[in-house]
């Protein structure tokens, strides 16, 4: 094994350990959301601070790679990808990161029913299972799998028009609590972003293995050879 | 681009030493006015295949050839063909500098001289030119009559360069021409070759993968005899078609 | 003791013992030398040069011999110089490598190493005899180019050869021909070398005495030879007849003579220094 391969395996674990943290983020944000758990809200805002830190780790190791070593083709596919993943990684955790610090902001729990209603619970499963299909897509370097969460950001896409519609009864009918009522549309809109996200890590991912760019092609997703 | 318009062309192209085979199959296509840069691991045939390109084989007995080579649009192995008329349309410039032991001006001049060339102030013209498009003429102008021994290893090599163009060849052929040079002469005979391909087509061998990338419009990977994989530098460089390519390229083998 | 004690020892050892091998050699001659300058500086004047052999010692002089010497030596070159060259240049540049090639190497190798006397019976026969030159100024330069010839090939072909290839393909990738190759870079860089060769081959030949004593080159000869066909004699010779005589006076002569011998041949090997170390500056690879 060269000098640069044992660089690019530990490039790998370190991204791995960056997937699973965020990962982790996200199911507390959603515990502590419909709990209003605000304890877990600050532990979560905490580790926050860490998941910075391994994102510059990784940014500087990027750099590191592509200053000593010149890496060509596959390998500089690798890096380039990375370097972005982690990007989008981090303006994800970002993102609920932002929703726990709603619930430390509030003094009363959130409402239930408008929770349910604006389908935040189900915007988390989604969010959650797009993640879980991309972090195996990542250790398998599978790109079918992949492919897979573009369909289901289309249904966070739904949820995110609807939320106008669904939140603007309840403005109406209870201004005291407008303060709440913007959190969580706020909330909805974060998750909004966090699906874009994964889906950008998806055509990373797709570029690294396939050499393909799928970036800006709307729907009609017609893969572009780089050259 | 049809085929009138390369430059050098080789069809279907066996080279052997005796009897070891040392090139098979090669077919490539040259565009007049770029840089090709043939790069693979140390005797896979890509000197060889560069020195038919001025049959500087010719001088290896036991050499022989199949297939054909043109240059615009030329056999070039045809038997009537004149090697030394070749040569001054074809121009080489070797690995380590090898000027020869006179004054600097005679060293360029001396491509002039054996055609026959009388004309002292004509002479005199295309030394000055050919030292300026070597980027050597402010370096030695107050005295071209220092011997080319007493420049250093970069200056030489740039004034194997100018004794190359003073013919006004339209092909330049090197072979790894900065692999005996420091990183700084390598730089600024880079720049040069880049600028060259203005009025030349180049064809370089290099160990060097940086040097193929910084410079050359097309990269051919020459492997054990064969040609492997030739296009455009830039996808060769990112997107390689071969996975043995690939292999060399990112280090993996050879 | 240790090791590294044991090989200093062994390197001093070394360098001692290699210190008297060179300094006996050099005693020595320097000790004949100078007791040849001791018996016959005194002899050295403009008569003796001037004045022809006589049997009275004080009277006998080496006009003859040195301007026998002399024509010998110009004619010798003459013919063995352009031969020899071209020779070692076929064989160099020419010739290709097969079984031939090396079968001629080795044997003009072991031409020069031929006892010289073979090369005067040689010259004898053919130039004296078969071409009637008998006992000539041409027979004796032809027979010592015979002797020298090998030499000089030998030369010629060492100086080529350490031309650098790099050098001819440099040429060659300019459009040059081969014999425009040799002409303009090969034998420019090599001539250093090949006129080292050919100074030191004529100093060898400007010594020889057995060769040209066959061809019949007279111990008495009372004129300067004036022709390429007259008969002459050389300074080897004149010498070793003088040796040969009883009076005291005569061997007097013999140190004066080699004085001036040895005066000529030094003189040459100075030059063939001079033009090496001079060719050496000028090329460094």
């Amino acid at each position: 094994m060269t000098h640069l391969d044992h660089e690019i395996r530990r490039l790998k674990t370190t991204m791995l350990k960056m997937f699973l943290n965020v990962e982790r983020q996200v199911i507390k944000t959603k515990k502590a959301l419909i709990e209003f758990d605000k304890d877990l809200a600050a532990e979560i805002r905490e580790t926050e601070k860490r998941i910075n830190g391994i994102e510059l780790q990784i940014d500087s190791d990027c750099e590191n790679i592509l200053a000593l070593y010149s890496p060509v083709a596959i390998d500089l596919r690798f890096v380039l990808s990375i370097y972005k993943m982690n990007s989008d990684l981090e303006r994800l955790a970002d993102n609920v990161d932002a929703i726990a610090s709603y619930i430390l902001k509030q003094e009363t729990p959130f409402s239930k029913e408008i929770i349910i209603r604006l389908g935040i619970i189900e915007m988390f499963n989604i969010c959650l299972e797009m993640l879980e299909n991309i972090i195996e897509a990542y250790e398998n370097e599978d790109t079918t799998l992949a492919r897979k969460v573009y369909a289901m950001d289309e249904q966070l896409n739904v949820y995110n028009n609807k939320v106008i519609n669904s939140i603007s009864p309840y403005i109406l009918d209870n201004p005291e609590d407008l303060q709440k009522h913007l959190y969580l549309l706020s909330a909805v809109r974060k998750l909004e972003r966090n699906g874009d996200l994964i889906k950008n890590i998806a055509e990373e991912l797709i570029f690294y293995v396939e050499a393909l760019v799928l970036k800006h092609k709307g729907k009609n997703k017609k893969p572009t050879i780089i050259s | 681009m049809n085929e009138n318009e390369y430059k050098i062309q080789a069809k279907n192209v066996d080279v052997y030493y005796g009897d070891k085979k040392a090139l098979s199959n090669i077919n490539l296509s040259i565009i007049p006015n770029t840089i090709t840069a043939f790069i693979g691991p140390s005797g896979c045939g890509k000197s060889t295949f560069l020195r038919l390109l001025n049959r500087m084989n010719d001088y290896i007995d036991v050499f022989s050839m199949k297939g054909t080579i043109t240059i615009d649009g030329k056999d070039i192995y045809k038997p009537k063909v004149l090697v030394e008329d070749l040569r001054t349309n074809v121009g080489m410039v070797f690995q380590k500098p090898n000027p020869f032991p006179k004054s600097i001006f005679e060293n360029v001049a001396y491509g002039l001289k054996i055609q026959g060339v009388k004309d002292k102030k004509f002479i005199s013209e295309r030394v000055e030119i050919a030292l300026k498009q070597a980027a050597l003429w402010e370096e030695v102008k107050d005295d071209l009559k220092k011997s080319a021994l007493s420049l250093s290893g970069g200056q030489q090599q740039r004034l194997c360069i100018a004794r190359a163009l003073a013919v006004d060849p339209d092909v330049i052929l090197m072979d790894e021409p900065t692999s005996s040079l420091d990183p700084i002469s390598t730089a600024k005979i880079e720049d040069l070759i880049f600028e060259l391909k203005e009025k030349y087509t180049i064809v370089m061998v290099t160990h060097n993968m940086q040097q193929a990338g910084r410079i050359s419009d097309h990269t051919a990977f020459f492997y054990m005899g064969e040609l492997i994989e030739f296009g455009k530098t830039t996808e060769i460089f990112t997107n390689p078609k071969q996975t043995k390519t690939q292999n060399y390229i990112t280090g993996r083998f050879g | 003791m240790n090791k590294i004690q044991i090989n200093r020892i062994k390197d001093q050892s070394f360098g001692i013992l290699g210190l008297l091998a060179t300094l006996s050699g050099l005693v020595l001659l320097s000790f004949f030398i100078g007791q040849i300058f001791y018996e016959g500086c005194s002899r050295i004047d403009f008569n003796f040069l001037q004045d022809l052999p006589s049997r009275k010692p004080e009277k006998a002089g080496i006009f003859t011999a040195w301007t026998g010497t002399l024509w010998v030596l110009c004619l010798t070159t003459l013919f063995a110089f352009p031969l020899g060259v071209s020779a070692g240049i076929y064989l160099e540049e020419y010739l290709k490598k097969s079984k031939l090639a090396d079968l001629l190497e080795i044997n003009i190798s072991n031409l020069a190493g031929v006892p010289s006397i073979i090369y005067g019976l040689l010259g004898l026969e053919i130039f004296g005899r078969i071409l009637h030159l008998k006992n000539s100024l041409l027979a004796g330069a032809l027979t010592l180019a015979l002797l020298i010839l090998p030499i000089i090939i030998v030369a010629t072909r060492e100086a080529i050869r350490a031309v650098p290839n790099s050098l001819r393909m440099a040429s060659y990738g300019l459009g040059a021909s081969k014999w425009q190759t040799i002409w303009n870079q090969v034998l420019p860089a090599s001539l250093g070398g090949i006129l080292t060769g050919v100074i030191l081959a004529i100093s060898r030949a400007v010594g020889e005495t057995a060769p040209l004593i066959v061809i019949g080159a007279l111990a008495y000869v009372p004129f300067a030879p004036s022709s390429p066909m007259d008969e002459f004699t050389v300074l080897p010779i004149q010498i070793f007849n003088w040796i040969s005589r009883p009076q005291h006076g005569f061997s007097v002569n013999a140190a004066a003579a080699i004085i001036i011998l040895l005066g000529i041949t030094f003189t040459m090997n100075g030059i063939a220094m001079l033009l090496r170390s001079k060719w050496q500056k000028k090329i460094n690879w």
